[in-house]
């Protein structure tokens, strides 16, 4: 192991590697958030009257709704009227129907991300929904999905050609009066992808979706539906950079799973949005809401999540344990350096008889950033021989930053075993100093101590994201020693 | 929600005598007035439901009996008291519906001799020690009679514990309010004991608030012991604020009440203080038990362990919500916090929350809860060495108790301590196997 970069100085200094601005002409609305706006970016999109109505009743319901506070991160309060509800990169009649079509200035920008989408998707057989903005732009290996059964697609298209999935499962799991950004995301939501696994398929090939956000002052509603038909798998991968920016941008996303009986869903996120300088100014509001629901027996839904972006993180991925012997898993590591806040955590909520779950979360705070890990575990009388164990660990690297740990435990069957640990701590002298007398830089001996930290999140991950994952992390806290 | 009837409160300070606590009346009424009772939609008390305390509350302001407190006990009230004050062997001094009788406290030249003086708060003119800085602290305040003024000399070290029995009566008083304010000089040591008990079937509400202050190298080992009735409820809060060198052992005991809840708020104000925190709670029937703990490092090094143990039958709910900051700068913090509870019953209920929130960087924290039932290999293996399953449980349950037991500082409470723990539990099986 060897690093070049020894200047520490410089490494603080470093710029945001993907912050730049693709220069496209965008078709936006303009800001603001009424009902009109609420139509027309359903008239936008061509939807059928269902949608509208839904999309209507949420906002009314957001207009009744306060901010919530109860976070451990602090911010200027957010101008909802300043912000643009819909930017598409072109209007929707030229949208690209292959990879061929789309804007070569788009795939430069791929390219600078370092995400050649073509060669990687073949290389990889990774199918990618490249989400630029709010409409998806470009859509692979459809047929061999389409010869397996298996749905992916942008959501409006589903919502065009699936009305009937949709109307069955979309808010099933997340309702439309859930949280305060949930619910103004169900009114302005512009795309996201949609996935549906019939019954008995194993997906061929693991599903990738690459989140941007582009045009000025355009907050990025996200809405993503899975379904696993039963007995069927599927595993999905989700990574995320953003351009460099000076005012805050909203990102507030909603993620929707449904496992039926017998059936898996794994969803991995690596995320990595525009996290602002050393100074807070800029970086990504990221207030998402992630829910999975166990509907069926025996059914499985596992997250995996690397946050290293966003200037502020507030995300819960969750799993409703409501099938017999279901099971629920969350990895994470999310590392904050800076300036960055994130509160993020899990909930499990143990409903169906011998439900599991798993809950491991690594936090790394370093510069004057602040982390808090906030998990829930619910056991419903229900819930006979229901089995918890939570690990949440967090390094402090640097005087000046903050991790907190806020778990609830509400446990109401007797039957039940629940198991918590938490530890918090700084990489340790007596580490550190053995890898220095072997020769290991100092940089490189705390990447390695803290991808040691980290190696029961990343073994989760899919290998070409923990590769990805793994280099992220270096980079996140490139000038955090010394 | 019902909210306290607030022109009946004011009417009610109005009442209280003219004296040197007028003005810390006044004040902690004015705070009062900005927050009220808390509810379930506070954060700190999401899981423990006041209601009950605040309709008592209100018929009690309504019934204008507050200028004419009443210490004067019934006998089986006087029964309660010497059950436990002859049992263990202490410096006994009486808080009866709040107030206290100073004056013919047995023993105070003893104490008096030994570097302990007791004076009541009124007298002593320190009005401006009483904090009143939450909405249940305030309230107290605001409703004081009046409280104990306790002041432990350097070099203190008196033979017996300092014991303070705090007695209610359902028919004396509804609600009650009682303070104590403790200073423990640098370099003493002293034993402090807190027990609750309470007499009737009416319901009653106790409000009480504890200040303590341990100055630089001072040793201070705490009990509390409470054994309120069944259909009383209690709000405590206990504040120590620790100087250098201080060292601060607690423990705390819950088998009545129904419905109780305590908090116990360290403050870790100067360097090379040390803290222990031991709770046991035993709920059965309907009970509520909440405890609450913070500790605030706000210097290193200092030293903090807490282990609260639990174990819940019938229908009884039990929260434990731990919490331990470490402040910017106070590297060398060392916390451990742990949490563990049995649950006996299909209808228990356990809500549990270690915190953490740490702002320093060279520190050493870690938390663990749990939370199941007994084992069903080791009631097996005694079961098949011919115990009944009342007998393994009951063994079973003791050992998972014992822990907090043999951590209780204050030899001369442990014996009584140890008989309660399995008389209560001796209830907590039996009305579980029905």
């Amino acid at each position: 192991m060897s690093t070049e970069r020894n200047d520490i100085e410089s490494l603080v200094n470093r710029r945001y590697e993907h912050g730049f601005v693709t220069d496209i002409e965008s078709d936006s609305l303009p800001p603001g958030l009424d009902e009109d706006i609420v139509r027309a970016i359903s008239a936008k999109k061509d939807e059928p009257e269902f949608m509208l109505e839904w999309r209507l009743k949420a906002y009314r319901h957001w207009l009744t709704m306060q901010e919530p506070a109860w976070a451990h991160v602090h911010y200027p309060k957010i101008d909802f009227q300043k912000i643009s509800y819909f930017s598409a990169p072109i209007s929707d009649e030229d949208r690209p129907k292959s990879l061929d079509d789309v804007d070569p200035k788009l795939l430069e920008t791929y390219e600078k991300l370092g995400i050649p989408l073509h060669e990687r998707a073949k290389l990889a057989g990774v199918a990618v929904d490249a989400v630029f903005d709010s409409v998806s732009v470009a859509t692979t290996f459809k047929d061999k999905l389409f010869e397996a059964g298996v749905i992916f697609c942008p959501f409006s298209e589903a919502v065009t050609n699936h009305p009937d999935l949709i109307r069955k499962y979309l808010g099933s799991v997340v309702p439309y009066r859930d949280n305060f950004y949930a619910t103004l995301n169900s009114a302005v939501f512009s795309d996201g992808s949609f996935v549906y696994v019939p019954k008995g398929v194993r997906c061929p090939m693991e599903l990738s979706t690459y989140f941007r956000i582009n045009a000025a002052n355009t907050g990025q509603f996200e809405r993503t539906l899975i379904i696993a038909d039963e007995g069927s798998y599927v595993s999905y991968l989700e990574g995320c950079t953003a351009p460099m920016r000076d005012e805050n941008q909203l990102h507030a996303a909603v993620v929707e799973l449904v496992a039926l009986k017998d059936a898996q869903i794994k969803y991995s996120t690596v995320q990595n949005w525009y996290p602002g300088d050393e100074n807070g100014i800029g970086g990504i509001y990221n207030f998402v809401t992630k829910r999975g629901d166990c509907r069926g027996d025996n059914s499985k839904i596992s997250w995996t999540q690397v946050e290293t972006g966003s200037a502020i993180t507030w995300k819960y991925p969750s799993c409703i344990l409501r099938g017999e012997n279901s099971v629920g898993e969350f990895y994470s590591v999310a590392v904050v350096n800076n300036m960055q806040q994130a509160d993020t955590g899990t909930k499990m909520i143990h409903i169906g008889r011998n439900t599991r779950s798993t809950i491991v979360a690594k936090g790394i705070s370093a510069g004057r950033a602040q982390s808090a890990y906030r998990g829930l575990v619910r056991i419903m009388p229900q819930a006979k021989d229901a089995r918890n164990y939570t690990r949440c660990d967090s390094l402090l690297i640097g005087k000046d930053c903050g991790a907190h740990t806020f778990p609830y435990m509400e446990v109401k069957n007797p039957t039940a075993i629940i198991e918590h640990e938490a530890t918090t701590s700084k990489i340790s002298e007596d580490q550190l100093f053995y890898c220095r007398q072997r020769g290991i830089s100092e940089e490189d001996a705390v990447n390695m101590i803290v991808n040691g930290f980290c190696k029961d999140v990343f073994k989760q991950l899919p290998m070409e994201f923990a590769v990805e994952a793994q280099n992220l992390l270096n980079v996140s806290l490139e000038g955090a020693v010394g | 929600m019902i909210a306290i009837a607030h022109e009946l409160l004011e009417a009610a300070v109005r009442r209280m005598p003219e004296d040197a606590l007028t003005p810390a009346r006044k004040a902690a009424l004015a705070h009062f007035a900005t927050s009220g009772f808390p509810t379930v939609s506070d954060e700190d008390w999401k899981y423990t439901n006041l209601r009950h305390a605040v309709e008592l509350s209100n018929t009690w302001l309504g019934n204008d009996i507050v200028a004419s407190p009443e210490s004067n006990l019934t006998a089986a009230a006087e029964e309660a008291v010497k059950a436990i004050t002859e049992s263990i062997d202490a410096y006994w001094i009486v808080v009866a519906n709040g107030i206290a009788t100073v004056d013919t406290m047995p023993g105070a030249n003893d104490l008096r001799s030994n570097g302990v003086s007791i004076t009541k708060l009124s007298q002593n003119g320190d009005v401006a020690a009483i904090i009143a800085n939450d909405p249940m602290t305030s309230f107290n305040a605001a409703l004081l009679q009046d409280g104990l003024r306790v002041r432990v000399q350097p070099s203190a070290n008196p033979s017996k514990p300092l014991a303070f029995l705090f007695v209610d009566e359902a028919t004396q008083g509804d609600l009650s309010q009682a303070r104590l304010i403790i200073d423990v000089d640098a370099g003493a040591t002293i034993d402090i004991i807190e027990a609750h008990v309470s007499v009737g079937s009416d319901p009653q509400f106790a409000n009480t608030v504890i200040q303590l202050r341990v100055a630089d190298g001072a040793r201070v080992g705490f009990v509390r012991i409470q054994e309120r009735a069944d259909s009383h409820m209690q709000v405590g809060k206990l504040i120590a604020d620790l100087r250098r060198d201080a060292y601060f052992d607690y423990a705390s005991f819950d088998f009545g009440g129904s419905l109780i809840r305590n908090d116990v708020a360290v403050n870790i104000m100067e360097p090379g203080a040390s803290v222990n925190l031991n709770g046991l709670y035993l709920a059965s029937g309907k009970q509520h038990i909440d405890n609450h703990t913070r500790i605030d490092h706000r210097v290193g090094p200092s030293q903090s362990r807490e282990e609260y143990r639990g174990i819940l039958g019938g229908r009884s709910r039990c929260v434990f919500n731990g919490k331990a900051i470490v402040h910017k700068g106070a590297d060398g913090t060392d916390a451990e916090q742990s949490n563990h509870n049995l649950l006996l019953s299909e209808t228990a209920e356990i809500d549990t929350k270690p915190e953490l929130e740490i702002y320093a960087e060279d520190v050493k924290c870690a938390h663990g809860a749990t939370v199941g039932q007994l084992d069903n290999s080791a009631l097996f293996y005694l079961r098949s060495r011919g115990l009944d399953r009342d007998a393994a449980v009951q063994l079973l349950t003791r050992a998972f108790a014992a822990r907090i037991l043999a951590a209780a500082p204050i030899a001369e409470t442990h014996a009584y301590i140890a008989q309660k723990t399995d008389q209560r539990l001796d209830a907590l099986i039996h009305g579980d196997s029905q």
